[in-house]
């Protein structure tokens, strides 16, 4: 049971969220209905997209945490190009453009100047925020043209353009890193760097290109933040890079680099999101939000750190188990079952 | 003399030095010496959270939930003096919710075992989100501030002691007492070996938890006094009134020379970045430069200097590397 829980921690965190939603909805009927379903996606689609991209990078044991003022540059680029009479198809492939360039610059910083992860993103958070707020001149970017926002307009089976463009990209995202041998270097570099060189991979690409993909990423949320508000503020994206870390940590996505899935990011951004609808329907005061996101987090992150402290002690337990002198028997065991039984708790880490 | 002038710190001082030439170039009045004195209450409390945060990195943790605490501590504060407790004991109170606020992360971080960026994640969420609902308690409503302080409490802000404004004191305080902490006692040492190799230090007899646990709860009692005094700065107790220290706080730590990866860093080092990055800002400001363009400044500063630092000693190992090898080879032949 307890390894059950240990190994599958998306499978937890998904029946954890089910029951959280049956209890809200025992709580407060109407709660469980298609129009909140849709309601959650659509507010889900910023932090999904960037969590996605969050998760590339840790999965290679870096961390970024720029990615919220790559999110209003981007925006702001777009805004400037389309504001300026520029079509909507070039100007989005200029804004994915801009973010590749900047998770470029991340990742040229950590891999050639070799600059610990998070304070080069540090830094680049400031950088970007600057280069935003001097493209616009600190002014908001208003008026955007109408067939941005026709981009984020639920059609009537209430799915807009930009969810599926979100889907395209959870989608693709877990085809690279589930089913080509280039996403599977992600988890080598991540999960050992020095055996991963030894292997011939070529770390310092899977690095940069883990970057330039949440760059590109943060853009797309960029996209999608612009299309659903409708117009651009200075403090657009702030915070979203913690929010999309803690989603993903949720998720099940190692800070160590090397294991984590598309599904517990999903699950683990559907989790956040839902918390503050829900606190809508129980008609609890908004001010209690950050409250209950952290104690959730840190409850889970409790709990998940427990189990695995018990999993491990279980498993070193029957480890060592063969070295104790035998209680039930006073003949020592033969030498077969020696050999044996080193095996069985392997067998069971499986 | 080579030691002292191969040090970061000259680094750092030398680059204080070309922002004062550089920015009395452009504004004379910037050297005027009651400015330069005066702006430092404006980033003050920068230095005042970077300096223990620079002790936490040492012992190989990080804290970013410090931004909240500066704002809980100055939320209880205020609910302290709303209830029209004294003045010591609103205070007591303040840095007592500081330090509750440390010790509450380090068993965390103990308990879970999980990297205590993440842990103080969570509860950078946790205190802002507690600290909102203190302040709903007493009907301040969402975000806004507790005031009506007595006159005492927001006089100090603009005090002066020895014709040096108080934060500044209170900073340069802190320094004292944290430099000789860290750098002349067996505690500090204990710090130093536990960053560098926490093995070696558990295996060394040293009580790791212990050591770590005061470095956070140091963190949250300084985030209280940095809530403190900003509350007597601004004369009113908000919810969000650390949430600009964050960032500028880290980079001071780690422009001060301190290594995320722990056991290297000084008190000196950041106390100098903390100037560094505050002159920045005034000095950008006072030659009319728009704060948006002033923030994107620090940033690259940030990531300059720590290429550089790395990127030397990238350098100098390949080079050492290049040289070892030609020796190598030549005796070979």
């Amino acid at each position: 049971m307890l390894d059950f829980f240990a190994r599958n921690r998306v499978a937890t965190l998904f029946g954890v969220t089910v029951l959280a939603f049956i209890l809200i909805g025992i709580a407060a009927p109407g709660y469980l209905s298609l129009s909140t379903a849709s309601v959650i996606m659509s507010n889900s689609l910023v932090l999904m997209t960037v969590g996605l991209g969050t998760m590339l990078v840790i999965l290679t044991r870096n961390i970024d945490v720029s990615s919220g003022s790559v999110l209003g540059l981007s925006a702001v680029v777009l805004g400037l190009l389309l504001n300026n009479d520029v079509g909507l198809v070039p100007a989005i492939v200029i804004c994915l453009i801009c973010g590749a360039l900047a998770g470029l610059f991340n990742g040229l910083l950590v891999t050639l100047f070799n600059v610990p992860s998070i304070i080069a993103t540090l830094g680049t958070l400031g950088l970007f925020r600057g280069i935003m707020l001097i493209l616009t001149g600190g002014k908001w970017i208003e008026e955007l043209p109408q067939s941005l926002k026709f981009l984020a307009e639920n059609g009537s089976i209430g799915i807009s353009v930009l969810t599926v463009a979100v889907a395209i990209a959870l989608a693709g995202v877990w085809a690279i890193t589930r089913h080509t041998r280039f996403g599977r270097y992600f988890y080598a570099v991540g999960d050992n760097r020095e055996a991963a060189r030894h292997l011939g991979i070529r770390v310092h690409l899977v690095q940069i290109s883990a970057f330039v993909a949440a760059g590109i990423l943060a853009a797309l949320a960029g996209i999608i933040f612009a299309a659903q508000i409708g117009f651009i503020p200075n403090q657009a994206g702030n915070g979203v890079e913690l929010k999309a870390i803690a989603a993903n940590v949720l998720g099940g996505v190692s800070l160590l680099g090397g294991s984590g899935s598309v599904p517990g990011v999903f699950v683990g951004v559907i989790f956040m999101t839902s918390i503050d609808s829900a606190l809508v329907f129980l008609k609890i005061p908004a001010f209690w939000n950050d409250f209950i996101a952290g104690a959730v987090l840190l409850l889970v992150l409790l709990l998940d750190g427990r189990v695995r402290i018990a999993v491990e002690k279980a498993i070193r337990a029957k480890r060592y188990a063969v070295h104790a002198p035998a209680q039930t028997s006073n003949a020592t065991p033969a030498p077969h079952t020696m050999r044996k039984t080193p095996a069985t708790p392997q067998e069971n880490a499986q | 003399m080579k030691r002292i002038f191969l040090r970061w710190e000259m680094a750092l001082f030398a680059m204080l030095v070309a922002e004062f030439a550089i920015f009395g170039v452009l504004n004379p009045r910037f050297l005027n010496l009651s400015n330069l004195l005066y702006s430092t209450s404006d980033f003050a409390q920068i230095g005042i959270v970077a300096l223990p945060l620079t002790i936490v990195i040492i012992a190989g943790g990080i804290d970013v939930s410090f931004a909240s605490t500066i704002g809980l501590c100055a939320i209880v504060f205020g609910i302290a003096n709303f209830f029209g407790w004294p003045l010591p004991v609103c205070i007591v109170a303040a840095l007592g919710a500081g330090a509750l606020a440390g010790l509450f992360n380090a068993s965390m971080i103990h308990l879970s075992r999980i990297q205590p960026l993440v842990v103080t994640l969570g509860s950078l969420y946790l205190f802002s989100g507690a600290a909102t609902v203190l302040s709903g308690v007493v009907g301040a409503g969402g975000y806004e501030g507790i005031g009506n302080f007595p006159d005492s409490f927001t006089g100090f802000a603009y005090l002066e002691v020895a014709s040096l404004p108080a934060p500044f004191v209170v900073l340069l305080v802190e320094a004292v007492i944290l430099f000789v902490i860290l750098h002349y006692s067996r505690f500090g040492r204990a710090v130093f070996l536990c960053g560098l190799s926490e093995h070696a230090a558990r295996y060394s007899g040293l009580p790791i938890r212990t050591v770590q646990t005061i470095t956070y709860v140091m963190t949250g009692i300084f985030a209280g006094v940095a809530g403190l005094v900003l509350s007597a700065y601004f004369g009113s107790a908000r919810v969000d009134l650390g949430t600009a220290t964050l960032l500028p706080a880290i980079t001071a730590a780690v422009l001060g020379g301190a290594s995320i990866y722990g056991g290297q860093g000084s008190i000196i080092g950041t106390l100098l970045a903390t100037l560094v990055i505050g002159y920045l800002q005034q000095g950008l400001q006072m030659s009319g430069v728009p704060s948006q363009i002033s923030s994107a400044l620090s940033g690259a500063l940030l990531v300059v200097a720590v290429a550089l630092r790395h990127g030397s000693a990238v350098l100098t190992s390949f080079v050492a590397a290049r040289i070892m090898a030609t020796n190598r080879k030549r005796a070979a032949s």
